[in-house]
């Protein structure tokens, strides 16, 4: 068994109310996880479900209310070694305008690793690696704002990889993307996964994003409802349905015919209609 | 009858003038029919939101003509006026463009400007936050207390209350989880039913456009590239895909099993009608 990198013991969260100070009502119950190193976890939930804040308390944005979140043993809670983790947990979110901050590509990805206090060259190195790895470094010198949606996610990604983190972290990266742009960012997202061992925590709107993943963690009202693989997770149906998801369309059209075999995708759906109705065909 | 909207040889321009200038759509011919939900598609950078803001006038053509309603809406200053009332923009997350102390005045905002007597905004604010899903509750509260899903129903309710004779949603379910994006799907039905409005939407689902729209505009590169019904745009899959576009999973499905010999129908949007469809055929299928 790999290593534990993150682990939430006993989590409770409370947004204070702007107006009075009292504490809303949780938007995180009790929640308990490990990530381990090289794992890719999509989180799934619906709106308000405590998604986002899972995610943000993986690198100290917040902290627990109650219970403690570690990184590598760190507690997050620990201001002094908010900067340590931060290190170690890189952030991507929904926005792809909202945090790019320099007015050339290369100048964006260098943006980390010079607030880390990288000398120079490795600078250099770093953001040419970093680049080449999602596939964006033939834009290098160009102005963000040309970029579509996709390709600024990729350099946001790409800033994260500059501070060579062992975590990144991605709040709904692909909400605002069309289906190539989505497509691109989840191959990056993969690949850095697979080859660069980079563990990936994915909150995602989409059912076919989260297939994807090794593992499946849904949220529902503050608490994780459902752990496992995809198949095991999407295999209950109803399960997923009480939270207010879906299961992927393949996944449901083949259930509601009585293939017992979970499917998860379309190629699988029609492989598996085949072996039961192939006589039909012809 | 007189369309809801047509645009005619629509050419605009950015960067113009300069050596960068790029047509974001290009000679453009559309006619929207009134009554109608046309779904509007295409990848990033398609021109898909530059085509809809210059149904209300905010982007101006650099060739050609808009005309809503029989009218041109750049013959006057007058006639720019009334088309900012005739075709209702709500923009993409426009959750961020609330602003007022409560959800009653954001809602209320549109009518107020259109200078309506003080009965008629209430009538339109209440009517609009129902159709839209807005509780009752909620009016008095400040639209930042609101979840996200809430949000967004406020700043729709704000558009609807203007009544225009047009409402254009530039991807309304954005960002909405499952049964958030099925809900709002659903109120835009309800909404074309209870109205007999003309309504626009562009979305990157291919799902909700299915859902919703009598017909589908695939803009691709600033241009048309199809215009029909879902039936007829979605059984393009492979033209599709080369335009960084994918039918929905279920379609994909019938599509791949029509190409291995299964006589199953081609325009399945839904799991529902997938069930259905493949329900008959395998009847039929045994029966041989």
């Amino acid at each position: 068994m790999s290593e534990k990198l993150i682990e939430f013991k006993n989590v409770t969260y409370s947004y204070e109310d702007g107006e009075s100070g009292s504490q809303l009502p949780p938007a995180l119950n009790n929640i308990n996880l490990a990530v381990y190193s090289g794992e890719f976890v999509a989180v799934l939930g619906h709106n308000g479900s405590g998604k986002s804040t899972l995610a943000k308390m993986c690198n100290a944005i917040l902290y627990p209310t109650h219970g403690e979140v570690t990184v590598e043993g760190m507690n997050t809670s620990d201001e002094e070694k908010g900067d340590l983790i931060r290190r170690k947990v890189g952030m991507v979110f929904q926005n792809p305008d909202n945090q790019i901050v320099a007015t050339i590509v290369e100048d964006d990805v260098a943006f980390g690793p010079e607030n880390l206090g990288v000398e120079p060259s490795e600078i250099r190195r770093r953001v040419d690696e970093s680049l080449k790895a999602v596939n964006m470094y033939d834009f290098r010198l160009k102005q963000p704002h040309n970029l579509s949606g996709g390709q600024k996610q990729r350099v946001a990604i790409a800033g994260v990889l500059a501070m060579r983190t062992d975590v990144i972290v991605l709040d709904e990266p692909t909400a605002m993307l069309d289906p190539v742009g989505r497509a691109d960012v989840l191959s990056t997202v993969r690949k850095l996964n697979r080859e660069y061992g980079i563990t990936v925590i994915m909150v995602t709107h989409f059912m076919d994003e989260a297939v994807k993943a090794d593992r499946v963690v849904v949220m529902n009202k503050g608490s994780i409802a459902l752990d496992g693989t995809p198949r095991e997770v999407f295999s209950n149906t109803a399960a997923v349905k009480s939270c207010g998801l879906d299961v992927p369309q393949s996944t449901e059209f083949c259930s509601r015919l009585g293939i017992k075999k979970t499917v998860l995708t379309a190629e699988e759906a029609v492989d598996e209609i085949i072996n039961t109705y192939g006589d039909a065909a012809r | 009858m007189t369309p809801a909207v047509e645009v005619k040889n629509l050419t605009h321009y950015y960067l113009k003038g300069t050596e960068n200038q790029v047509a974001a759509v290009n000679n453009i011919n559309l006619c929207v029919e009134k009554g109608e939900t046309l779904g509007i598609i295409g990848h990033t950078g398609s021109g898909k939101s530059t085509l809809i803001a210059h149904f209300n006038g905010l982007l101006k053509p650099d060739k050609g003509e808009v005309i809503v309603d029989g009218v041109n809406i750049f013959e006057n200053k007058q006639t720019l006026r009334q088309s900012r009332f005739k075709v209702g923009l709500c923009f993409q997350y426009p959750e961020y463009q609330l602003f007022e102390e409560t959800v009653y005045k954001d809602i209320a905002f549109g009518p107020s400007n259109m200078k309506l007597p003080r009965e008629e905004i209430e009538r339109r604010v209440l009517t609009a936050a129902e159709m839209a899903g807005v509780k009752k509750e909620n009016l008095e509260k400040s639209p930042f207390d609101l979840s996200g899903g809430e949000k967004r129903r406020a700043a729709i309710a704000g558009v609807m209350s203007m009544e225009p004779q047009v409402l254009v949603l530039d991807e309304p379910a954005a960002g909405l989880d499952p049964a958030g994006r099925r809900d709002l799907i659903n109120m835009i039905k309800n909404y074309r039913t209870a109205t007999g409005c003309t309504v626009i939407i562009v979305s990157h689902s291919m799902e909700d456009i299915a859902s919703v729209a009598d017909r589908v505009c695939v803009l691709n590169k600033a241009e048309i590239a199809m215009l029909g019904t879902p039936k007829e745009v979605y059984s393009r899959d492979e033209e599709l895909r080369a335009m960084g576009l994918n039918v929905p999973e279920i379609t994909k499905i019938f599509l791949m099993l029509k190409n291995r010999g299964f006589n199953v129908p081609e325009d399945v949007f839904t799991v529902d009608e997938a069930v259905a469809a493949f329900r008959e055929f395998a009847k039929g299928g045994v029966k041989k």
